[in-house]
């Protein structure tokens, strides 16, 4: 179900998504991207840059918070701007908690529309990517 | 001049990395499959009908199937690719439109700011357009780096602008 811009208002918090990302996915991630970058799937490699563990690629933080943005604003929702910057690296095996809030409720160009706050945080609660988002919505008027 | 700690003293950002500032390329990327948009979105994890459900995706506002909106902006590269002894170190390759005539080559996604005009469906055939908006040099904690802004539109064959994206790479 498409949100209705009447059932929300500034401070609202979208539904979180959690994911759960692997070597396995960090790898098809590559993949499907054609990134050949060795940070990602090569652990020996990303030690030798001091990394842990092989990263979360940042277009898949992109990914992840588009994911959080589509799943909240239903079929009769479009997005229609997102903006990150990776803040930390997250590594396979760590959880991502997708999150965002609404910051503002306007209408444009006749479209009611929903600025957004988005990030997504690691199980320290450490934040990985932040930036802003906008939905159009619907409107029972 | 070699200045202490082995810093060389010159500029970080060249007289020929400047040059490229604000030229714009324009590559033809070829046409989106269904199956790619569907790979991309199993890849990520994100089963969202839209991208697989034709019927469910008509009666959307998206008004069909699309591929999941930023794709085309994560495909890191297009064409048949580079050979194993062509990559560099850390396995990235040096893309022509990227190639950056300074001494820093490691590179990090900084993020994008996406705008979405029109949807990208499968069968669109992509031409992208865009170029270095600005080089900058910063001063950080492990040495100094560059931050490189991006700016790419992306097209169909209508000459439809359906995505901008401001990419941001650090260079370090």
């Amino acid at each position: 179900m498409t949100p209705c811009v009447e059932d929300l208002e500034v401070g609202t918090e979208l539904p979180a998504l959690v994911k759960h990302p692997t070597q396995v996915t960090l790898f098809r991630y590559s993949a499907v991207t054609w990134n050949g970058h060795r940070i990602h799937y090569d652990r020996d490699y990303a030690g030798t840059e001091g990394y842990p563990n092989v990263l979360v690629q940042g277009h898949l933080h992109g990914a992840y918070l588009t994911q959080m943005l589509l799943d909240w604003i239903g079929p009769g929702g479009m997005l229609q701007r997102l903006a990150w910057s990776n803040r930390r690296p997250a590594y396979a095996a760590d959880t991502l908690y997708c999150r965002g809030r609404i910051a503002r409720l306007y209408e444009a160009n006749g479209q009611h529309l929903a600025d957004c706050e988005i990030w997504d945080e690691n199980q320290a609660g450490e934040i990985c990517a932040r930036g802003t988002a906008t939905v159009a919505l619907r409107s029972r008027a | 001049m070699r200045l202490q700690g082995g810093a060389i003293d010159e500029p970080l950002i060249t007289e020929s990395a400047n040059a490229l500032v604000g030229v714009e390329t324009e590559t033809y990327l070829g046409e989106i499959r269904l199956r790619d948009c569907q790979r991309y979105a199993i890849a990520v994890g994100d089963l969202n009908p839209l991208y697989f459900d034709e019927d469910y995706a008509r009666t959307s506002a998206y008004g069909g199937v699309v591929a999941p909106p930023n794709m085309l902006t994560a495909i890191r590269g297009w064409g048949a690719g580079a050979r194993d002894d062509d990559l560099a170190i850390d396995g990235v390759v040096d893309l022509p439109e990227e190639k950056l005539p300074i001494r820093l080559k490691r590179r990090m996604a900084g993020g994008q700011d996406l705008q979405f005009h029109a949807p990208v469906r499968p069968g669109d055939r992509i031409t992208r357009r865009g170029g270095i908006v600005s080089l900058e040099e910063h001063a950080g904690q492990s040495g100094t780096f560059v931050i490189m802004l991006r700016e790419d539109r992306y097209y169909n064959e209508r000459e439809e602008l359906l995505v901008t994206c401001r990419e941001t790479v650090l260079v370090r």
